[in-house]
């Protein structure tokens, strides 16, 4: 989001040389603030407060390394984010570095290991917390609990006596409806026997997890979905499946935990033990402690400029999935409280609560919301979103633009029974799809259901997750905040102001909020869409290969139609009934074992060819049913393999089928790999020579000819079309599936391979059977 | 004697007239005052062909009656026309079948052991053993093939052999069994004046070496029109080479050429001209096409590929080729000419399902620009029925579709030629060569049924001539993209392919409908 979006008014001015006069403390002038969670999004317009707004006030702040960027590293980064654009614009770059060098001291560290925090801090501002409502457990609890217990570990071993603003969120309030006070909670939740239980809950969850019976579920989905392509695939999906279960057990540990104990999720349960750990720690010990809790921050009215958002906040990801119309209902209350509040007006609260410090254990509490004395209901909130998107709807790609749905709020349990209709449509079609022959049009259908379920999904997520939310029939009184706004005097209150009351709804939804949260969005949906069929033009190179498999890849047809041509071509016609009916009888049993495994079903059919002289065999290869071969084959493959062999590139046939077979297409290529049939004196007993090429033998094939010849696989290209190739085909830098089976077509969609539709001029089975093999009888 | 070609001029009182479009057709009504070509009614075939071959085998033109040429020691080569004629297929027996079964009665009589049959299929595709059970009979069929039947080999070298240069610096390369004979018995089959005589043994026995000489675009672009052999300088060529061919080998021609009954009797209303239908034709008119357009596609290509046609006799010439010709070219006159005054601003042909390469095929977008550009706007004399500037209507659906074991080359030609160049000089220039040599082709056209690489270029160049002259192509009916991708336009009706062609032609243009098949050459004066 850039931050030339909304020109910004008349504020700047004004703000400038704001806030410096006034003796040492008022204002915080003079004083020493140390800020955590400096990077977040609180955290940064705080930090741009303080270094706009308050020129005498020093900043202490606390960043965690990341990676190779040090906490200093971070900083510089985080000075060159739209929040500080507009100062950087007014008192230009040298001033703003010069400033940060003067005032602004990083302190590397976070909150599970806080080093020697500085001796003479006036004013902490404990602003971090994780940004997720979902998170495991354990994590939850380490930031909002165990952080913030090391944070007053370390203030207190630093000999530090600073005023703490400890930011919070009007949720800890926790399940209830009436009007919440601002005052200490009412609950007597242990917080330490809380917080060891979920540091204890990730070795319990690890240990489970390894339990047979898990890991025997675990590998039986991974062999379901993954056999195709070979036992090592299927092993490379259960161990990330079990790191999954994991994370959901403890996401699922936290949100019931504190389900039990009458909170939403477990962020806000974390947050309210935090609360009261900042209490019982530092309040309630003779220190100066106030608790600030925002209702749900949403971007700036006015400061720095009208609309600024750092990525998307709580109920942005909804108003974009409206926009975007795949929300047809939503489980809200059309008369509850949406308690939104813009981001200025909480760093103005937080700062104005920072610089008037309650007396030593008595903590303060402030409500920065505006449910009490401007409440805007949910369905003020459904009129000016559908207003909004209605008169801006969002694009479509290159199809118009999209509409948005009208909802009817027909309450939870009708939204609920509607969202689980869906799902389990998906599901079912999601399972038809993947048994159902790949073809073009399959192919449309996974996608529209692909797409379906993701919608679905985005809505599930949203409706699980803000149901809390959104239902709150709970007012946040905020009358102390009130109070502490209107102690500002009269002329700090225009920029240091926030007064929840005047706030317009619709002109600041819909001028500022909106426009801001869907610039983005905008931008990528409104990109044209790919034309995708266009191939990249080959790079001449002798060192990279070109491997193709056979079947559904070069050729429309497969084993059995191949063993038709070569028994009808070499059977008088009077036969033939017999010889199909004795292959469809067989043909459930062939099912079987290609389901089991593809070398298996092989194995199985090439039993068939016993019996046959290979000699005669050529023949017919050569007359008839080579030239049925010709028939099936795909012209665009045929190109493309001349294509990469004009390139210079290695041109390699990889495939199962016996080599007689493949004869006729076999010069187009400088290697083929392909089965061979166990022959005694000229006639083929109906064994194969070796075990047939398929799945991972393939890559590991692949693996042994590229050392070999020294081909290099990173720039390599293979082409496949079913699952089953899916081992040897991301061996190759570059890897198309062709005409892809609905599993391999899932896979490439997700790893964005290059999806090839072939075959557009190959002729029907039929026609390969009339136009070829029956001209051999004929004669 | 049947009624002569005839020149309608659309009246009020002019019915609506019969249109082919590919693998249908419709009855269209035509502007007012366009002149429609018609060819003269078909001829009476002769009675008792079999007769009439063994008249012409033992009273040869310029040359010694058959069985005196044939000696028990010779080898005997017997060279016949390929599947691409005639169109469509005809009722079995195939002409051929008799002319060879009455030549090989000869030489068996004359004790000729050493006898070879071989389809001069030039760079066409190889015949099928069906099809040339089909055209040979079963008899032949069974006693030569495989060994001593087959399809021509223009890329087995050692099976080609270079009799010398003409005098223009063309090479002459020919099949090596037929140079190498003491005889070469030809069995020809005429049906459009470009066929036969000097391009029956130097065509469709020859190289791509020898065949580049007169297969470019400079030749087509000065062959005006190939159908009228005095003004086409690619028949001067083939002559330069059969002068060369009649030094080395002795050649003995049997010409015959067939009437104009193209279709069978259920479909007999397209052998007739539209205000003569009588109620039976105008019933199964309605049938047929009603038929037609309620058949799925695959099974509509199935049935008119099947069509064969009752064509009759109408002259069997045996002897010297010089000699045999002019006499065939006067049966194919008789039958196709008919006068017509003056040209016309536009010209419009109406293209049928079958050209000469997709019997028992599919015809793509390249053979549709060929059948139109190439045969149909050829089948003039003296001037086109088009003047210099005009512009060509054509109907046909012009689908994207190709056969992909015959025409494998089309495919690539369609799909990476044509985009860069739709020029045939240029194309030439190019692009022939690389698609001449390329090995896969050539691979395809040796084991498989592929025309050759260069097949298309050639298909392309058929129509250099009409490139040239026109200055508008339009299809009625015409597939967008595949005419856009040949640099035509598509129009969905006539009253619109007109208002396009107004810009060039103007509002009332003077209009020429030749009406074909049955096909009629528009001897433009």
């Amino acid at each position: 989001m850039g931050a030339d979006i909304v020109e910004g008014g008349p504020v700047d001015e004004n703000g400038r040389d704001d806030g410096g006069h006034g003796e040492h403390g008022a204002h915080l002038a003079g004083q020493h603030v140390l800020l955590t969670g400096a990077t977040g999004f609180l955290g940064q317009a705080t930090l741009e407060k303080l270094l706009s707004g308050y020129p005498t006030t020093r900043v202490s702040v606390l960043i965690r390394p990341r990676g190779s960027m040090s906490g200093a590293d971070r900083l510089r980064k985080l000075l060159r984010k739209p929040v500080f654009a507009r100062w950087r614009e007014r008192v230009g770059a040298d001033e703003v570095d010069r400033i940060v060098a003067e005032r602004v001291t990083v302190i590397e560290g976070d909150l599970s290991a806080v080093r020697d925090l500085p001796a003479d801090v006036d004013v902490v501002i404990h602003g971090a917390s994780t940004v997720s409502f979902d998170p495991p457990i354990d994590e939850a609890f380490d930031t909002n609990v165990t952080g913030v217990v090391t944070l007053y570990e370390a203030l207190a071993a630093a000999g530090a006596d600073p005023h703490v603003v400890h930011v919070s969120t009007a949720y800890v309030a926790g399940v209830r409806k009436g009007v919440v006070a601002e005052a200490s909670l009412t609950h007597d939740v242990d917080w330490r026997a809380e917080a060891a239980a979920a540091e204890s809950a990730r070795a319990q969850v690890e240990t489970a997890s390894r339990r047979p019976e898990v890991l025997r579920k675990v590998m039986a989905e991974a062999r379901a979905e993954h056999r195709k392509a070979g036992p090592q695939a299927v092993v490379e999906s259960a161990e990330p499946a079990r790191v999954d279960w994991v994370h959901k057990r403890l996401v699922d540990y936290g949100r019931t935990r504190a389900q039990s104990l009458g909170w939403p999720d477990v962020y806000t349960l974390t947050k309210a033990l935090g609360e009261r750990a900042a209490e019982q720690m530092w309040g309630h010990t003779g220190h100066r402690l106030s608790i600030v809790r925002p209702a749900i921050v949403e971007s700036s009215l006015r400061y720095p400029y009208p609309g600024w958002i750092d990525g998307f906040k709580m109920a942005d990801p909804l108003i974009i999935a409206y926009g975007r119309g795949i929300l047809p209902e939503f489980p809200g209350l059309p008369d509850s409280v949406l308690d939104l509040i813009p981001v200025d007006f909480v760093v103005n609260a937080i700062l104005a609560a920072a610089a008037s410090p309650p007396p030593p254990a008595e903590p303060g509490y402030f409500h920065v919301s505006s449910g009490a004395r401007n409440p805007l209901p949910f369905r003020g909130m459904y009129e000016n979103v559908h207003a909004y998107f209605s008169r801006h709807p969002m694009p479509d790609s290159e199809r118009g633009h999209i509409q948005v749905p009208s909802w009817r709020f027909p309450g939870t349990t009708q939204v609920e029974r509607m969202l689980r209709t869906g799902e389990r449509a998906v599901e079912l079609a999601q399972r038809t799809l993947m048994r159902v022959p790949a073809s073009d049009r399959t192919r449309t259908w996974m996608r529209s259901v692909h797409r379906r379920q993701q919608d679905l999904e985005v809505l599930r997520t949203y409706a699980d997750l803000y149901q809390a939310y959104t239902q709150a029939e709970v007012i946040y009184d905020d009358s102390r905040t009130r109070a502490l706004h209107d102690a500002l005097p009269a002329e700090r209150r225009e920029v240091h102001g926030f007064d929840a009351a005047e706030i317009d709804w619709e002109h600041y939804l819909q001028e500022v909020h909106f426009p801001g949260v869907t610039a983005s969005m905008r931008a990528f949906s409104s990109r044209p869409r790919s034309k995708g069929s266009a191939d990249d033009a080959l790079p001449e190179r002798t060192d990279v290969a070109a491997v193709f498999d056979l079947e559904g890849t070069v050729v429309a047809s497969n084993t059995v139609e191949q063993y038709v041509w070569v028994r009808l071509a070499g059977t008088p016609r009077s036969e033939w009934t017999r010889e199909l009916t004795d292959l469809v009888r067989s043909l459930p049993r062939y099912i079987l074992a290609e389901r089991r495994d593809r070398g298996d079903f092989i194995r199985t059919f090439m039993r068939r060819y016993e019996g046959v002289d290979e000699a005669e065999l050529r023949r017919l290869v050569a007359d008839s049913v080579g030239d049925a071969l010709l028939q099936r084959t795909m012209p665009e493959a045929i190109r493309r393999i001349r294509e990469h062999r004009a390139a210079g590139h290695r041109t390699v046939l990889i495939t199962g089928t016996i080599d007689v077979l493949v004869e006729p297409i076999a010069p187009l290529f400088d290697e083929v790999v392909a089965g061979r049939m166990h022959s005694r004196d000229g006639v083929w007993t109906g064994y194969l020579d070796s075990p047939p090429l398929v799945d991972e033998a393939r890559a590991a094939w692949l693996r042994r000819y590229a050392e070999n010849t020294g081909v290099d696989l990173s720039k390599s290209y293979a082409y496949g079309d079913s699952y089953s190739d899916r081992a040897w085909l991301e061996l190759a830098g570059k890897p198309n599936a062709v005409n892809p089976d609905p599993a391999l077509y899932r896979h490439a969609k997700r790893k964005h391979w290059k999806v090839q539709n072939w075959g557009q001029h190959t002729r029907g089975r039929l026609d390969a059977l009339t136009g070829s093999v029956s001209s051999e009888v004929n004669r | 004697m049947s009624r002569p070609g005839f020149v309608l001029t659309v009246d009020e009182r002019t019915p609506p007239l019969l249109m082919h479009e590919g693998e249908g057709f419709r009855l269209e009504r035509l502007p007012l005052g366009t002149r429609v070509v018609y060819p003269p009614d078909s001829l009476k075939p002769l009675r008792n062909v079999d007769a009439h071959i063994q008249h012409a085998l033992l009273n040869p033109l310029g040359s010694e009656p058959l069985p005196e040429l044939l000696r028990p020691d010779m080898r005997l080569t017997i060279v016949f026309d390929d599947l691409s004629l005639p169109l469509p297929q005809m009722q079995t027996p195939d002409v051929r079948q008799r002319v060879i079964e009455h030549v090989l009665e000869l030489a068996a009589a004359n004790g000729v052991d050493d006898v070879e049959l071989i389809a001069a299929n030039a760079l066409h595709r190889r015949m099928t053993p069906a099809e040339l059970k089909r055209v040979v009979g079963e008899r032949v069929f069974r006693s030569f093939f495989p060994e001593r039947l087959g399809n021509h080999d223009a890329e087995d070298s050692a099976n080609m052999v270079e009799i010398g240069t003409t005098k223009h610096g063309e090479v002459v390369e020919l099949n090596r069994r037929a140079m190498e004979s003491d005889l070469i018995v030809y069995v020809n089959l005429t049906t459009t004046p470009m066929s036969g005589g000097p391009k029956s043994v130097s065509v469709g026995l020859a190289s791509y070496r020898s065949l580049r000489h007169h297969h470019n675009v400079h030749t087509l672009r000065h062959s005006r029109s190939f159908n009228d052999p005095p003004n086409s300088a690619m028949h001067h060529s083939y002559e330069r080479m059969a002068d060369l061919v009649g030094d080395h080998v002795k050649v003995f021609t049997v010409e015959t050429t067939l009437n104009n009954d193209t279709f069978p009797s259920s479909t007999g209303f397209l052998n007739k001209r539209e205000w003569e239908w009588n109620v039976a034709d105008q019933a199964s008119y309605l049938a047929v096409k009603r038929g037609n357009d309620l058949m799925p596609a695959k099974a509509r290509r199935k049935v008119w590929q099947k069509t064969v046609a009752p064509y009759g006799v109408t002259g069997v010439t045996a002897g010297r080729p010089s000699d045999v010709h002019p006499v065939t070219l006067d049966n194919v006159h008789r039958q196709q000419l008919t006068e017509v005054q003056g040209q016309a601003d536009v010209g419009i042909f109406g293209l049928p399902y079958i050209c000469p390469y997709n019997v028992n095929s599919i015809m793509n977008p390249i053979l549709v620009m060929s059948l139109g550009l190439g045969y149909f706007f050829n089948l003039y004399k003296n001037q086109p029925i088009v003047r210099q500037g005009g512009t060509a209507i054509f109907y046909h659906p012009v689908p994207h579709e190709f056969h992909p074991v015959h025409h494998p080359s089309y495919i690539d030609f369609f799909d990476e030629v044509l985009t860069q160049s739709t020029d045939p000089a240029v194309l030439e220039k190019k692009y022939e060569e690389q698609f001449a040599t390329d090995p896969w082709y050539i691979q395809l056209y040796r084991k498989s049924y592929a025309y050759h690489g260069v097949h298309p270029f050639y298909m392309w160049y058929w129509g250099a001539h009409a490139l040239e002259h026109l200055s508008e192509v339009i299809f009625v009916g015409g597939d967008r993209r595949t005419t856009t991708r040949m640099g035509f336009k598509a129009a969905s009706t006539l009253a619109d392919a007109l208002e396009i062609a107004s810009h060039t032609v103007g509002r009332s243009p003077s209009i020429t409908y030749q009406h074909a098949p049955p096909l009629v050459v528009a001897d433009v004066r």
